[in-house]
């Protein structure tokens, strides 16, 4: 009796510690690694500014929540609150990609200037005048 | 001040405004920023739009920026929020008597539309505006269901800051 009484006293015990350990787990579960992810689409400025000029609501089911890799040329670079903001534009559009970048991009963005080339990988959260961009990565 | 008797510049606008929001209980704080808000200002008129995605605010925590998303805001299914409103006193800000706007307006989340006046501090530097504040917002106001487990995290009221530096029109 005293022996069945031990047991599942421990069996109770590792029962309550793994949903202590899972709790914490899913409370503190980390943001989605950009940098180490493959991008789910890859496309130019100018492609996904269509996409969402032309159809915001099919480009919204595309896009949305999704890693995207855009490349374009920087039309502006700018710094608020340490977040870096780079703004993509395509030449054919007066719409723009707007990309906040994550803070360990910080340094990687000093080298660069308005009018080049860029690759950035990022996810996107929609389309306002612009198409927006989160957690944004330099790839290239 | 010569600036905004300058009619083509009337129209200002920011694509990087902030804004951000305060949930405080005893159990937990939390606190969301997004700075990718779009906002015009029409000088002319005192009018005032805001286009804001949801999917843009950022959390510290992966798991409730999911749960705002997800649960919260539903945000696939109301990407965006809005708000659109008047400065009523237009005349004493641009005369520079006052520096306190007062909006009078309706914010829209999860299509759901209320009536508010927000006061905001007015800031003309060159040819810039900022307008910068904050409000309360009542969460259930809106439509968005707190479930039972998680009322005592969030709370009933957030506060809702914002700070748009606007620039003319180009």
């Amino acid at each position: 009796m005293k022996k069945v009484i031990y047991t599942s006293g421990i069996i109770i015990l590792i029962g309550v510690l793994t949903v202590i350990i899972v709790s914490v787990k899913l409370y503190n579960k980390p943001h989605t690694d950009v940098l180490a992810s493959k991008p789910d689409y890859e496309v130019s400025a100018k492609e996904i500014i269509n996409d969402f000029s032309q159809n915001e609501a099919e480009a919204n089911k595309k896009y949305l929540d999704q890693i995207v890799q855009i490349e374009g040329q920087i039309k502006d670079i700018n710094t608020t609150d340490g977040n870096t903001v780079i703004t993509l534009s395509s030449e054919s559009s007066t719409k723009n990609i707007i990309c906040t970048m994550e803070p360990s991009e910080n340094k990687k963005t000093f080298g660069l200037a308005t009018g080049q080339k860029i690759t950035i990988k990022g996810i996107c959260t929609g389309f306002l005048f612009d198409v927006i961009i989160v957690r944004a990565v330099i790839v290239n | 001040m010569s600036v905004f008797s300058v009619f083509s510049q009337e129209r200002l606008i920011t694509r990087q405004g902030y804004v951000a929001f305060y949930s405080t209980t005893p159990v937990e704080d939390i606190k969301a920023g997004n700075n990718q808000v779009l906002s015009i200002v029409d000088l002319t008129t005192g009018e005032i739009a805001i286009s804001i995605l949801m999917k843009s605010f950022a959390f510290e925590k992966a798991l409730m920026q999911e749960h705002f998303n997800e649960n919260y805001v539903e945000s696939n299914k109301y990407p965006k929020a809005g708000f659109s409103g008047k400065i009523i006193n237009l005349d004493d800000i641009l005369s520079g008597e006052v520096s306190i706007a007062e909006i009078k307006g309706e914010l829209t989340i999860k299509d759901v539309t209320k009536p508010m006046i927000i006061e905001s501090k007015v800031t003309k530097e060159n040819d810039q505006l900022i307008l910068q504040g904050k409000f309360m917002v009542t969460v259930a106001d809106f439509n968005i269901k707190i479930p039972a487990i998680v009322r005592r995290n969030i709370a009933k009221e957030v506060e809702v800051s914002f700070r748009f530096i606007h620039q003319p029109y180009k």
